[in-house]
């Protein structure tokens, strides 16, 4: 009951908070202050102390000066699988269709003031005029479609050096100049862009499935009893729930990263997401994505769908399946726009370029090595000599009604163990080269 | 009246000559219910409870006559085809679960409402729900073949909102009886909008129910549905399309309070302990409510006679299977006999049983009066 109005008290609007439209005159609406759209300036990276130019530091998690011995770690906490998703509204699929970044082509330095231009879709790089490390990518909390998190390079560039020589020493069958120093001093650190998907999957199924039957009876011909085994088919269904974390898809271009060694980078340790931060990208290259969110989950969608359809088919008690069909319901869909680390290197050999990368996280290395085929070929002879003689020694024996049997089997066993061995060789030299 | 005080209420010993409308306020001696009735009505039971005598008192009423009515659209002509429906539906009823009975017993009642309209001032602060949609999947794999298809789903952002408030609210309804949560659940909804200004000569032979909460004590059920209505001004004024954890702290002046007069048939039937069972009709949709009750004693009553009967044949059966010897075609006999009296025994048991069943299904909201809730505890 109100005997008497109550004074007002006073009211302060909390900090955060701007006045927003209102839809009803009288009523005053406060909205959180969103963060102001950002006009991305060039960050120019210079030691306090000396002047020098500083960049990203792997061995001392920071930004560190070469030549004064300065570091500045990095502030970021680790955010791991628990950094932000976010949904496929409709509103983010026309943005992801518009593109964001490869618009970027000109990036200023804050050091010199050359107007530098860029490869398209880079968000750092070097002056060629100051030598300075430029980062052009500064963090908006309003854009969804930027990188919001990345996984720091742990792998340092002498480190790499090393995985990589041992890993083109390998192998018999390559040239031997390939653990040459200049192809090592060739790697790059890049920050390359991924796509990362989450979903619920209600997967239903429905199949004939075949359930063997083994049974008894008289066999009057032989006039005995004998076992056979029949199958029964049956129509049979089910549901199979699956939950995809974190299925990760390169957001770069095919035509010029090779996805086919880029997949054996693969896994990424997303424990090790932290949010992104300019520091990372100091000294270090850095690519936005040329596949959009949209192209990427298609290409997502497929391989998820596929492992849905093996997880039905692992829901089937028996091997026998005909007729199968299913559903896949996607829920709860939500992505991720992320940076990962990989040294990347290229290099020409007879007029050939091959790839290498290695995955800046786990040191995993994979990519192209070329093949001196003239080793591979005197081995496929070599295997293959044993068998051909024993065969060209029998055959005359034989004919002259000898004892040349014994070795024309033994060669025919030999040539023919010798050309498996040799396909072998050949489609692994084939593979060493392949894009 | 517009102030920032509820309305005074004061005891009116003689109400004859109150508003002009000759009318006497009696109370319900076994529920408390007061009424105004005309001064020449020979009313002597309460037409809600339908148990306690009416006699005449005094009343503690605002002195005002109630500014809106809506007027009765049923007549009591059609309420003898609303009776009949939910009459019939009960098989094994109570003798006096009749139409008859109902009809003779309907009384037309007006019972009130309050409508408060105010000023508020002050802040406030919710979690505003914005509509947005987001594109799912649903793959399927036939004949070798994966084809997909997009959904559009719709979800809510929820997003903080606060501010500042002046605004006017109209209209809030806020009760004028305790009773007043169970009384709409029995009625359901009125159409509001259809209110006509009050005047004497649509009271004509109808009760008036007198307000148990006067404003004063109905303030404090106003406030939170006032602020309910604040919460749908604020989500309008920010956009949204939802809100939820509304908070406001307000003021509230220039109150104004209208009584509202809304129409009911009230009837009753006994049941089989002598109880009055009331139904109340909506007096604008017809809509009907309250205790359809099957009767227990009756159901035994028929089951006792159908269990004698089946007694009987059972008897006859046994008679016939001892004539067996002397004349084999009374085995036949016999046997149809018991099948005849199983069959009767099992509907004597179902009798017996359903009206009690029948009656434990027949939850829903009904008329409980004061009297009757000191009774039970």
């Amino acid at each position: 009951m109100v005997e008497q109005p109550i004074q007002k008290e006073s009211w302060e609007r909390p900090q955060g908070f701007i006045q927003t439209d209102s839809r009803v005159s009288g009523i005053i609406v406060y909205a959180p202050q969103k963060a102001a759209p950002q006009n991305d300036q060039t960050i120019s990276y210079a030691c306090p102390n000396c002047g020098a130019n500083v960049a990203y530091d792997v061995a001392a998690g920071g930004v560190a000066c070469e030549y004064c011995g300065y570091t500045a770690p990095v502030k970021a906490k680790s955010l791991g699988r628990s950094a932000e998703s976010f949904e496929f509204t409709l509103e983010t699929i026309s943005q992801s269709n518009r593109g964001w970044g490869i618009e970027r082509q000109v990036m200023h330095c804050d050091s010199c003031g050359a107007e530098l231009s860029i490869p398209q879709g880079a968000l750092s790089t070097s002056c060629p005029f100051c030598a300075s490390n430029q980062v052009n990518l500064t963090v908006s909390l309003e854009e969804l479609l930027r990188p919001r998190t990345l996984v720091p390079f742990k792998i340092t560039p002498e480190g790499t050096q090393r995985i990589a020589a041992e890993w083109l020493g390998k192998g018999w069958f390559h040239p031997d100049e390939l653990s040459a120093n200049a192809i090592l001093r060739r790697f790059t650190g890049i920050y390359l862009p991924f796509w990362t998907f989450d979903a619920r999957i209600r997967a239903s199924w429905r199949a004939q499935v075949g359930y063997e039957r083994t049974e008894r009876h008289y066999n009057a011909h032989e006039k005995r009893w004998e076992t056979r085994t029949s199958i029964d088919w049956r129509w049979e269904d089910g549901e199979v729930d699956l939950e995809v974390d974190d299925h990760l898809v390169s957001g770069s271009d095919p035509a010029r990263i090779s996805h086919t060694i880029l997949s054996k980078l693969l896994p990424f340790n997303l424990h090790d997401l932290v949010p992104y931060h300019p520091d990372y990208l100091a000294g270090w290259q850095a690519q936005a994505y040329e596949r959009t969110l949209t192209e990427a989950w298609e290409v997502g969608k497929a391989a998820i769908r596929e492992e849905a359809k093996n997880a039905c088919y692992q829901d089937i008690p028996t091997h026998h399946v005909r007729n199968f069909s299913m559903t896949a319901d996607f829920s709860d869909e939500s992505w991720r726009y992320i940076l990962l680390p990989i040294y990347l290197t290229a290099y020409k050999y007879e007029d050939q370029v091959y790839q290498i990368m290695v995955n800046g996280q786990t040191g995993t290395i994979a990519g192209q090595k070329p093949v001196a085929w003239w080793k591979v070929w005197l081995a496929i002879a070599a295997i293959l000599a044993p068998g051909t003689l024993l065969i060209l020694i029998g055959l005359p024996l034989i004919l002259l009604g000898g004892v040349g049997l014994i070795p024309l089997v033994l060669g025919i066993i030999l040539f023919v163990v010798g050309l498996v061995f040799s396909v072998i060789l050949f489609n692994k030299a084939r593979q060493s080269e392949a894009k | 009246m517009s102030t920032n005080k509820a309305p005074l209420t004061s005891i009116i010993e003689d109400t004859q000559t109150l508003w002009g409308a000759g009318r006497k306020s009696m109370g319900c001696l076994f529920c408390r219910r007061i009424f105004l009735v005309p001064h020449s009505s020979t009313e002597s039971v309460c037409p809600i409870c339908g148990r306690g005598q009416l006699e005449t008192q005094p009343v503690r009423m605002r002195s005002a006559m109630p500014e809106l009515i809506l007027p009765f659209q049923i007549r009591e002509t059609q309420l003898r085809s609303i009776y009949d429906a939910f009459v019939t539906g009960v098989w094994i009823k109570p003798e006096d679960f009749t139409t008859e009975a109902l009809l003779t017993r309907t009384r037309a009642i007006y019972w009130p409402l309050w409508l408060v309209d105010c000023d508020v001032t002050g802040h406030w602060q919710m979690e505003a729900g914005f509509d947005y949609q987001v594109e799912s999947t649903k793959e399927a794999y036939i004949n070798g073949q994966w084809t997909s298809r997009k959904q559009i789903e719709d979800r809510i952002r929820w997003e903080p909102r606060l501010g500042e408030l002046t605004t006017h609210v109209n209209n809030i309804p806020v009760p004028a009886l305790e009773e007043h949560q169970n009384r709409e659940q029995m009625t359901g909804g009125y159409p509001y909008d259809q209110a006509e200004p009050f005047s004497l000569q649509q009271l004509d032979q109808t009760l008036l129910e007198v307000p148990d909460l006067p404003p004063t004590e109905a303030w404090p059920m106003a406030i939170p549905r006032i602020n309910k209505e604040v919460g749908e001004i604020c989500a309008q004024a920010a956009g949204a399309g939802h809100h939820r954890n509304f908070a406001v702290k307000a003021d509230y002046h220039k109150l104004h309070w209208t009584q509202f007069l809304l129409p009911i048939y009230a009837t009753h039937y006994l049941d089989d302990e002598g109880q009055a069972q009331v139904l109340i009709v909506n007096g604008v949709t017809g809509r009907i409510q309250g205790p359809r009750l099957a009767s227990p004693k009756r159901g035994l009553r028929i089951a006792g006679i159908l269990g004698a009967v089946a007694g009987g044949l059972f008897l006859l059966a046994l008679i016939g299977f001892l004539l067996i010897a002397l004349f084999p075609p009374a085995g036949l006999i016999a046997a149809f006999l018991v099948v005849l009296g199983v069959g009767m025994g099992i509907a004597a048991i179902a009798l017996a049983v359903w009206p009690g069943n029948w009656n434990r299904k027949q939850a829903g909201p009904r008329i409980v009066s004061r009297g009757q809730a000191n009774e039970n505890h």
